[in-house]
């Protein structure tokens, strides 16, 4: 492969690079400590872009590749297309604190954008950046449900099976418009009949959910 | 990359250690005690020989067809049995159409031993002409949903199937007597199989954390469990087989203590059946009746204007 000439490092600094372009040759340089951040790699002599974006210079000795582009993670958000989480989308994120997430976590997000043939874009904060309960959910349990009981369960006034389950019993749920419930409760039975309660409630009337939920709560005093 | 992911289920791991809590306190996610079975709804068809299974969530559907083939030389006086299992796209995102995977063999391999080794069925009626013509009975078991424990769920397919099903009458014909007659369905009634016991699969669950045990595991159960166990048991509670491919090694006292709580299902499982299966024969023979009218309807009107002369 033939090796571009290598220009001198002044024309390429704030100036776009594309991967491939060697930046820098160390050969040439007066001061040959450099320190290399990020989208940069050294072969030999020669210094090159990986990725494609504005080459950054700080005194005394820093080069670095300034890009738009974003890293994301992939959340199976129960659509026809996987959904992206910018790294940055959680409140403080820089790129120095990017959370680490082990495959199989549940988290709350907002849907930002969601448009027709393109992936669907989420967060973690809110519209003004602060986190507002979105993010990991720890222990509970989560189960699918239509998207039909997931609204009635978001509506307000309280959806019957709620309001009956919270008089006798405390738990924690959260409800996902994409028809994913997970629930949380100090005993594991607790979080047992509500799931239950919440999935029979499907096709029931108010006054058969009230009905349904006292028949539950019986059979397990 | 993406098409991939969306083919791939998985638990949450909020899921996984919930499964695993609940069942410290003896406690299943859908409110079954550990050594409960799922409701079991048995249905059939219009034809003899197919059914309908309902186990919880999981439905498989069971269909008998048989034909007249030439035996096996080594056997001339048997019939033959086989059974073909399909485990539907539409059943599971896993399952892929084509070439049977690892699972759907197991099943069918399972299923297959329990009546076979058994010999529930009874092979020597089918023999029509000894060396010449036998009855190759086919069991064609559907996976139309995976809601967990396929295995149990299409046993009992295959076993209502069997129950149902009527080959149809044959005799020998013909001036050397070497030709077979295959009576159509309307002149001669057909026969049912001869089934001489009912083998139930049964099927355990195994979970790492202080050996746990259940019956009749649900599909996430089935991802978090680190090993399984199918029995095949009757009634009477003969061992028909076992099956524990790989998972947790368990200690022979646990595999007692599970085929003595087969037995104990099998019973009312068999019972399940057999009743489904009356409620069938009942209707069926109702239907019968109904399917030639021997008496042909007069017009009354007629009649009297007639007799008056007018």
């Amino acid at each position: 492969m033939e090796q571009k000439q290598s220009n001198s490092p002044a024309s390429f600094i704030d100036s776009t690079v594309v991967p491939g372009d060697v930046v820098l040759d160390l050969s040439s340089m007066t001061n040959q400590t450099v320190k290399l951040g990020g989208g940069l790699r050294q072969d030999c002599d020669a210094i090159s872009a990986m990725k494609a974006g504005t080459l950054r210079f700080s005194k005394p000795n820093k080069y670095w590749v300034e890009s738009s582009q974003k890293r994301n993670f992939l959340i199976d958000v129960k659509g026809p297309a996987v959904g992206f989480l910018p790294v940055l989308a959680f409140e403080g994120g820089t790129r120095r604190n990017i959370p680490k997430f082990e495959v199989g976590t549940l988290l709350y997000l907002r849907v930002v954008k969601a448009n027709f043939g393109m992936n669907p874009e989420l967060s973690c904060t809110d519209a003004g950046g602060k986190a507002a309960e979105f993010g990991p959910l720890k222990d509970g349990y989560m189960f699918e449900t239509s998207t039909g009981l997931s609204r009635k369960l978001l509506s307000s006034p309280t959806c019957p099976v709620l309001e009956a389950l919270g008089k006798k019993l405390s738990f924690e749920i959260a409800v996902g418009l994409n028809g994913r419930v997970w629930v949380n409760a100090a005993s594991p039975d607790t979080i047992v009949v509500v799931a239950n309660a919440i999935m029979n409630s499907e096709s029931l009337s108010g006054a058969q959910q009230i009905i349904m939920v006292e028949h539950l709560l019986k059979s397990i005093q | 990359m993406e098409g991939r992911l969306a083919n791939s289920w998985r638990l949450t791991v909020n899921d996984k250690n919930f499964i695993k809590t609940a069942l410290l306190s003896e406690i299943r996610i859908d409110g079954r005690k550990p050594y409960e079975y799922r409701k079991i709804a048995i249905k059939f068809g219009r034809e003899d020989g197919s059914s309908e299974v309902q186990l919880g969530q999981t439905h498989v559907m069971g269909i008998v067809t048989a034909q007249l083939v030439q035996p096996y030389r080594d056997r001339p006086k048997e019939g033959i049995l086989s059974i073909y299992t399909e485990f539907s796209p539409m059943a599971d995102p896993s399952f892929e159409p084509g070439r049977p995977g690892e699972l759907a063999v197991e099943l069918g391999r399972i299923i297959d031993r329990g009546l076979r080794e058994s010999r529930s069925v009874d092979t020597e009626s089918l023999c029509v002409l000894a060396g010449k013509f036998v009855w190759a009975i086919r069991i064609d078991l559907h996976i139309l949903d995976n809601g967990g424990n396929l295995v149990d769920a299409a046993n009992i397919a295959a076993l209502a199937a069997l129950l149902t099903f009527r080959r149809p009458e044959c005799s020998l014909g013909g001036e050397d007597g070497q030709e077979v007659i295959v009576h159509p369905p309307e002149i001669r009634e057909p026969l049912p199989l001869t089934v001489h016991h009912l083998p139930i699969a049964i099927t355990f669950g195994f979970f790492s954390n202080e050996s746990i045990l259940v019956i009749d595991p649900t599909h996430n159960e089935e991802a978090v469990m680190s090993g399984r166990m199918t029995t095949t048991v009757n009634a009477n509670g003969d061992i028909c087989a076992i099956q524990k491919a790989g998972g947790e090694g368990v200690p022979q006292r646990v595999i007692m203590q599970c085929l003595q709580l087969a037995t104990a299902k099998a019973v009312g499982i068999t019972k399940q059946i057999k009743e489904a299966v009356e409620v069938y024969n009942t209707e069926r023979a109702l239907r019968k009746i109904k399917r030639h009218p021997t008496s042909t309807s007069v017009n009354v009107r007629e009649k009297q204007n007639q007799s008056i002369g007018k």
